[in-house]
């Protein structure tokens, strides 16, 4: 692959000359779900600085932050209680009540899903809400195991907090998170059998990647990292007992290492530089692998800043190559990108029903936490079968369909109404958004719907310009029939090719 | 005829095709092959390799003791003093249970020894939540496990279905369903397919559907000119694959539209569902699995009228697709079973219905079916808000499916060994 930059001229902030309506929209697009015409005009007019230090902000304040769902906060306070409380049952009475705890984890796990799906839907959120679902697929942890969706929960949260801040703290906070712990198996990490999985997980896939240690590091770091255990209300705790405490050698330094010293002492290591810049540009840039010598660029400047990730994600985003031709409209949406920029082009908002958030992202092929593996989701292509292309057209029929009541369960109802006693009632598209466009001849209607949703790329935009404009234009006079094509042009778009990119 | 019309093998009969409004097919790999292969159209599959599957879906929780009732049972008329059915508008199957006075159609069928109902089907420790309860019977899993792939999947995942590994033809398919069913996750890909989405009607789908392809075939048609680095861009392999499946919409639905049945069906949706099957069935398809739904049977209050709406709608719609299949002389290649996430309360509510429950009967169909009763009547000596104990376990009917009519081991798709039924004729 060859790029319009240098590596030293790559990540070199985008000149302001070059900061418009276009690279805003690339940049909203990318960074967050979608690009929305007033966030768009609010990007471009107050500069590409200002809009990054709004997007990746140095410190998350906490109303921002994603607060833990009540019904968990209840179950996180009440497991601890249960569990004693059930240890002391035997036989069929023990049995049940696991079984309940069981079934109150699955529920809170929906729970804890399509909550998080209402708060990334919220336009300020976006972007760190995407960041941290690029740190999750990094620091992977899968509900599928972990189960606890409190101890899912504050995993996220640590994503969320430190995700911005110095990378070495993250890595630190991460290695106490009780999700993490149960999922690497380092709660079972023994003091005369240490448990070799997270050490080789957080070398191979957290910081360094594959061939940048030895075996000998991760047998000296696991019995380093004996000692962490997750309790069973989700939180960490530390046991001196069990910990190892002689002398370890990782990295060629030798001493009476913990955890934290193995992670200060990776992070020392040339690999741990480039390591997560290269999952960045993967993740925002392109599926292809840039070249080595752009990445190690980046990983320099990373370096020299200590490893910050809020400076990492404001050079990337800053940077010329970031804005290169090349890259426009280039990627493949991943699932919840296509919903949750679906629910932001509409201006939705989330029906809290497995049905219309979880089941769909499931055929899809994303079901929130719930990644394939260790690995993460791999993205690119792999989202693309036919019948997950089946899945996504399908959810824009969904949402364009009045909501049918009949058709819901008892419980699914209940659910519907307590949102709406909220006041949320936009779940499914309205004709409002349509009634201004009806009022514009055809081809002013094709142009607005086709540069509102589609990403630029290709001529791909000029295509559907001219198809669009006779598709509406065949309804003639008929108010109603003009309403009905417009609402099918725009469900159209949303099922074409363009609309799958980013 | 039913069978699937002979397509283009060539690029240039597309061209030439093509601008009589066939539209440009991708040649790409993604392509099914049973679109691109007329030769394949002109021979059919043996009847031997194609026992098919078909699958149906009562969403809800479909209330099983209103369903095959105990007209004989004092119990059951204590336990629902406005609902129960009266002994006299049974329609008999043995000299203690019947069913449900809207199921004629079926009754029929159960007289002529082609309706197979194992009573009381169920399993351990049952979840009384339709999402979780759903999950367990496609996924067949325990209660207290999770399993990420249904027994479907697994089926297609064990290269069961006797199609070659290269095949792109649907192996499954999906009729007016939520998207695809949970039975089919797989491990691998598998080309499964799903008719008539739901959401938008008929006419907005095909509008969508015709539009999106003069739109992707207009990108496709421009790739031509496009540079290499255009042409292996996401773009361009968004635009093939789109394309391939709505050339498979496309087909289908031709097959769909051109079908003429062996007999006239309800104008039920459920009943053009089923109608649908039989199309793919009879023009070809060696697709193995049918998954079809019929949603409305939580019927936690007035029960009475839409119970027995929704039996109608069932027993009309199973009753013709068989009769069109025997029509078709294609019976003998199918076998059809119905299965809902859980049965109802025994007890009815203050509101004259009935709340989540456990067991069920469930039905089987087919000219290969065994008819009758299999397994054992549910005990209804029950307090008021007490359940039903199962006594068959649904993955022993799985099993039993899987196994017999099949022909792939269950052990390796469910995990374990469950006993099996005698539901079909010897298949010597």
């Amino acid at each position: 692959m060859s790029l319009s930059f240098t590596p030293q001229d790559a990540w070199k902030p985008l000149p302001d000359s070059a900061w418009n309506a276009t690279t805003a929209r690339h940049l909203l697009r990318r960074a967050g779900w979608t690009a929305r015409r007033a966030d768009v005009d609010r990007s471009a007019s107050e500069g590409l600085t200002r809009t990054l230090e709004r997007l990746f902000p140095t410190h998350v304040a906490e109303p921002d932050r994603f607060s833990m769902p009540t019904m968990l906060a209840r179950f996180e306070q009440t497991i601890l209680t249960r569990q004693r409380e059930n240890a002391r049952l035997t036989g069929d009475e023990r049995l049940r009540a696991q079984r309940e705890v069981q079934d109150r984890m699955r529920v809170g796990l929906q729970e804890l899903s399509i909550k998080w799906l209402e708060h990334a839907a919220q336009p300020e959120a976006s972007a760190v809400a995407k960041w941290t679902l690029f740190l999750a697929d990094v620091y992977v942890v899968s509900a599928e195991k972990v189960r606890n969706p409190a101890a899912v929960y504050r995993h996220f949260d640590i994503l969320a907090t430190h995700g911005l801040g110095p990378a070495p703290a993250l890595t630190k906070a991460v290695s106490r998170s009780a999700a993490m712990v149960f999922y690497l198996d380092l709660g079972q990490s023994q003091l005369r059998a240490p448990n070799e999985n997270f050490a080789r997980e957080l070398f191979e896939l957290f910081l360094l990647g594959e061939g940048n240690y030895t075996e000998a590091d991760i047998k000296e770091s696991a019995r380093a990292f004996t000692g962490y255990r997750s309790n069973a209300d989700g939180t960490f705790r530390f046991d001196e007992r069990i910990h190892d405490k002689g002398p370890k050698t990782v990295f060629g330094e030798t001493g009476p290492l913990r955890g934290d010293d193995v992670i200060d002492s990776a992070y020392r290591q040339p690999a741990a530089a480039t390591f997560l810049p290269r999952e960045v540009a993967r993740y925002y840039l392109s599926e292809t692998p840039i070249p080595e010598e752009h990445v190690a660029a980046l990983g320099a400047i990373w370096r020299e800043r200590g490893f910050d990730l809020g400076a990492l994600a404001r050079v990337f985003f800053g940077s010329q190559l970031f804005y290169a031709p090349e890259f426009r409209g280039s990627m493949i949406k991943c699932p919840i990108q296509f919903y949750l920029g679906l629910i932001q082009d509409m201006d939705l908002h989330i029906a809290p029903l497995p049905r219309f958030t979880l089941t769909p992202l499931r055929q899809m092929g994303q079901l929130p936490f719930h990644p394939p593996n260790v690995r993460g989701w791999v993205g690119g292509r792999q989202w693309i079968n036919s019948a997950t292309i089946a899945a996504r057209r399908q959810l824009v029929e969904l949402l364009f369909s009045p909501l049918d009541e009949k058709s819901l369960n008892a419980d699914e109802l209940f659910e519907l109404v307590a949102a709406r006693s909220n006041g949320f009632n936009r779940f499914t598209v309205s004709d409002e958004p349509f009634a201004p466009l009806a009022k514009l001849n055809p081809a002013e209607a094709a142009v607005a719907l086709t540069r509102t949703f589609l990403a630029a790329g290709e001529g791909t935009v000029d295509e559907a310009d001219g198809l669009l404009r006779d598709f509406i234009a065949a309804s003639a006079n008929d108010e109603t029939q003009r309403l009905r094509r417009l609402r099918r042009a725009a469900v159209t778009l949303m099922q074409s090719p363009g609309y799958q990119l980013c | 005829m039913n069978r699937i019309p002979a397509l283009p093998t060539t690029r240039r009969e597309f061209l030439k095709r093509s601008s009589q409004g066939v539209g440009l097919l991708a040649f790409s790999p993604f392509a099914p092959q049973f679109l691109v292969q007329s030769t394949r159209a002109a021979s059919p599959a043996p009847e031997k390799d194609r026992s098919i599957l078909v699958l149906v879906q009562l969403a809800g929780g479909n209330d099983g003791l209103n369903t095959l009732v105990p007209f004989e049972d004092e119990n059951y008329y204590r336990l629902r003093p406005t609902l129960a059915i009266p002994k006299d508008k049974v329609l008999r199957a043995s000299d203690t249970v019947g069913l449900h006075p809207s199921c004629g159609a079926l009754h029929g069928l159960f007289q002529d020894g082609k309706l197979g109902v194992v009573q009381n089907v169920g399993y351990p420790n049952p979840n009384r939540s339709h999402f979780r309860s759903t999950e367990i019977w496609e996924t067949a899993s325990n209660s207290d496990e999770s399993a990420a792939t249904g027994w479907i999947g697994r089926f297609l995942d064990n290269a069961c279905t006797g199609m070659p590994k290269e095949s792109s033809d649907p192996v499954a398919v999906h009729l007016a369903t939520n998207g695809v069913p949970q039975s089919f996750a797989s491990a691998q890909i598998h080309p499964t397919f799903g008719v008539a989405a739901t959401g938008g009607n008929r006419r907005d789908n095909e509008d969508s559907r015709k539009l999106l392809e003069r739109m992707v075939g207009k990108s496709v048609a421009n790739a031509a000119s496009h540079s290499a680095a255009v042409s292996n861009s996401n773009a361009s392999f968004l635009q093939q694959t789109v394309m391939d499946t709505l050339m498979t919409d496309r087909k289908v639905q031709r097959v769909i539209s051109g079908y003429r049945p062996g007999t006239s069906y309800p104008a039920t949706q459920f009943a053009g569902s089923m109608r649908s099957v039989a199309a793919l069935i009879a023009g070809g398809l060696p697709t193995r699995v049918y998954f079809v739904a019929l949603g409305g049977f939580d019927t936690h209050s007035g029960q009475a009228n839409q119970h027995a709406m929704l039996m109608t709608q069932l027993s009309d719609g199973l009753a013709a697709f068989q009769k069109d299949l025997e029509a078709q002389h294609l019976d003998g290649q199918v076998v059809t079973m119905t299965f809902s996430e859980f049965g109802r309360r025994p007890s009815e509510n203050q509101s004259r219905g009935t709340d989540h429950g456990t067991a069920a009967p469930l039905f089987v169909m087919g000219s290969r079916v065994k008819g009758g009763l299999h397994g054992t009547a549910p005990e209804l000596k029950l307090e008021r808000n007490q359940d039903l104990t199962f006594s068959t376990d649904f993955r022993s009917v799985y099993a039993t499916a899987l196994e017999q009519w099949l022909a792939c081991p269950p052990e390796t798709i469910l995990g374990e060994r469950f006993p099996s039924l005698e539901i079909f004729k010897n298949l010597a």
